[in-house]
């Protein structure tokens, strides 16, 4: 079982993508925006963060950018969502382990979820 | 543009359209339901919703697609497969293989819309479902605490619907209220009615939202049979841009099939033309619609849609007038069809109309009676524009029309076509009228109208004999003639003197 940050500002993504990972299994700790995953990170270091692009108060890649400057956050497996196009974001954020545009497939979770999960294991 | 717009606005399509299958429905919705959308029908008690819900499903598993119907507090699934099972559509081989029924009110009594959101997803990943049914939304609307949480539980069912490739119909009932939660988050809102009309019940449909695509406004007629939901699309809305085409100049002519009247019109009816031919009854409408369609041939096809008398009754009336026509009918160069003007939809029979000329590849048409579609409808006040579309659609094909209307005056003074802002839509208007003179009734012909040509003013007599309508001379010496009382001339008289 995996601990997994879920950040999201949008109603009802976070709320979609919890109850799909606690179905495969996982712990699931939601956040806001990027200021409240980071508070949420220090009371308990997750195993993979799957974050929002576009958030008030901190972004994605305000949170990418924190995780990167911390050591212990820096090597923890970052999913970015966004619904515009991948080649759309590329110049505000570009260090990520996947990229999942929404809206997106239940299917497509699950997979991603198991090949970050194991790539880190490995 | 730049590449860079282009590439962005490549990554941006259009999303899939989903067809129903139903017919009608696709065509009013230009495609179809947008694929992974979540759609509200709403409807009266009776009107067709759980129909159209079944309906929606089995189509779809008959296309590949696996569906799944959750009912909240409707009808027992017994009873509901029971009644299905008159309906075309109805598969029992599919049910709970490709198609899923699930009872969920206890679930929704027990676990609330947390617990329904939740059977839901589980079950539209279980079971690979690519369209869910939900009947009777408001029970569940029932068990929110308030307003927002309902409007919580639609976008739920929303995020679902795109994640789960799952494309979603919440069945509810008509309620009072003009604008429900539920309206203003779905991709589209459906209303179907069964209305009163007097005496008479017609059912329809009407689009009244739908997100990412136009649709043919309006309401439309609905019918329910053995085929399950039938739609026809309202003429008016589905015809409203005709096929264009080039016009010759000078126009072509086709013959009316009275060699005197030819002439009159200066060398025929314009091709592709419409034409009414207006007059009491008796007068001879017919006959010269009958004489109008015997000059089809193997290249001209012809068809006539006959609202009051049957093709018996118009082939043995054909023998003695026009008597081309019946091996015309009996090797097919001419078709006709007869329609009672009885209860019946009007964009049906144009709908059925337009196909059989399509397979006829028809060029000339007889509508004998053009008031049978007034008759038919509960909207008569529709028929001008009605008439204005079907004749434009026409035009457009290239075929060449001739209507025959009713009047009710049979002598006098006043002729008042039956619907107003009809001749205007004509293009070409033929007056055929009984007039006294000398104590005897004679019929009269004059062409009131030939649009952007020049045509014959004079009135003239004719007969119909058994050669068909024969023109005799104009009414020399006579004046009045149009009051329906000829009176000899002053002139004539005292030129005589």
């Amino acid at each position: 079982m995996a601990t997994i940050l879920v950040v999201d500002d949008e109603f009802g993504i976070g709320e979609l993508l919890e109850a799909v990972l606690l179905d495969d299994g996982h712990r699931v700790i939601t956040a806001m925006n990027g200021r409240h995953a980071l508070e949420r990170m220090a009371e308990a270091k997750p195993d993979l963060v799957i974050s929002d692009l576009m958030m008030p108060v901190m972004d994605g890649g305000g949170l990418r950018q924190a995780m990167l400057n911390n050591p212990e956050w820096a090597e923890i497996p970052f999913m970015l969502m966004c619904a515009v196009p991948e080649a759309g974001i590329r110049e505000r954020i570009s260090q990520y382990d996947a990229y999942l545009r929404k809206p997106f497939k239940l299917a497509e979770i699950s997979q991603l979820v198991a090949r970050l999960l194991q790539s880190r294991a490995a | 543009m730049t590449d860079t717009e282009t590439h962005d606005h490549a990554a941006y399509q259009a999303p899939p359209r989903l067809a129903s299958g139903i017919t009608g429905l696709d065509e009013i919705l230009l495609g179809g339901f947008v694929t992974n959308g979540i759609y509200v029908i709403q409807g009266t008690p009776g009107a067709g919703k759980t129909i159209l819900g079944n309906q929606l499903c089995y189509n779809h598993v008959a296309n590949g697609g696996r569906a799944l119907y959750v009912t909240l507090l409707s009808e027992q699934h017994e009873r509901m497969l029971a009644n299905l099972q008159t309906m075309r559509f109805f598969n029992p081989s599919c049910i709970a293989r490709e198609l899923n029924y699930v009872s969920a009110f206890q679930l929704l009594e027990r676990d609330g819309l947390a617990g329904l959101v939740t059977l839901i997803r589980r079950e539209i990943v279980g079971q690979g479902a690519s369209m869910l049914v939900i009947d009777g939304i408001l029970a569940a609307e029932a068990q929110a605490s308030s307003a927002l949480e309902f409007k919580k539980f639609v976008h739920e069912l929303q995020m679902l619907a795109g994640a789960g490739d799952c494309t979603m119909f919440l069945l509810t009932s008509a309620r009072d209220q003009t604008v429900a939660p539920e309206h203003t988050m779905v991709d589209g809102m459906i209303e179907i009615c069964d209305a009163a009309y007097g005496w008479r019940s017609e059912r329809d449909i009407h689009i009244r939202k739908f997100r990412g695509s136009d649709t043919l406004r309006g309401r439309h007629a609905l019918r329910i049979s053995a085929d399950g939901i039938t739609i026809f699309p309202r003429i008016e809305a589905l015809l409203h841009t005709p096929p264009r085409r080039r016009y010759a100049s000078p126009q072509p002519r086709v013959s009316s099939g009275v060699a005197g009247l030819d002439a009159m019109l200066g060398g025929g009816l314009p091709a592709a033309s419409s034409t009414l031919v207006l007059g009491p009854t008796g007068a001879g409408k017919t006959s010269l619609g009958l004489q109008f369609l015997g000059g089809c041939t193997a290249d001209e096809p012809g068809l006539m849609l006959a609202f009051y008398e049957t093709p018996e009754q118009i082939l043995a009336r054909a023998a003695t007038i026009a008597s081309g026509l019946p091996p015309l009918a009996q090797s097919g160069i001419v078709e006709i069809l007869w329609q009672s003007s009885s209860e019946d939809l009007i964009d049906r029979v144009a709908g059925d109309l337009l196909a059989r000329i399509s397979a006829q590849r028809a060029k000339r048409l007889l509508i004998d009676g053009l008031l049978g579609f007034a008759d038919m409808t509960v909207q008569p006040e529709r028929i001008p524009l009605f008439y204005r579309a079907l004749a434009n659609e026409l035009r457009g094909r290239g075929v060449t029309v001739m209507c025959t209307v009713e009047v009710p005056e049979l002598v006098g003074p006043v002729v008042q076509p039956p619907i107003s802002h009809l001749t205007p839509v004509a293009e070409n208007l033929i007056l055929l009228r009984y007039v006294e003179q000398d104590a005897t009734l004679r019929r009269v012909l004059s062409v009131m109208k030939v649009r952007d040509s020049a045509f014959d003013h004079r009135l003239r007599e004719f007969d119909i004999t058994a050669e068909g309508i024969v023109l005799g001379d104009g009414f020399a010496g006579a004046q009045s003639v149009l009051s329906g009382f000829a009176q000899e001339t002053a002139a004539s008289d005292s030129g005589s003197g």
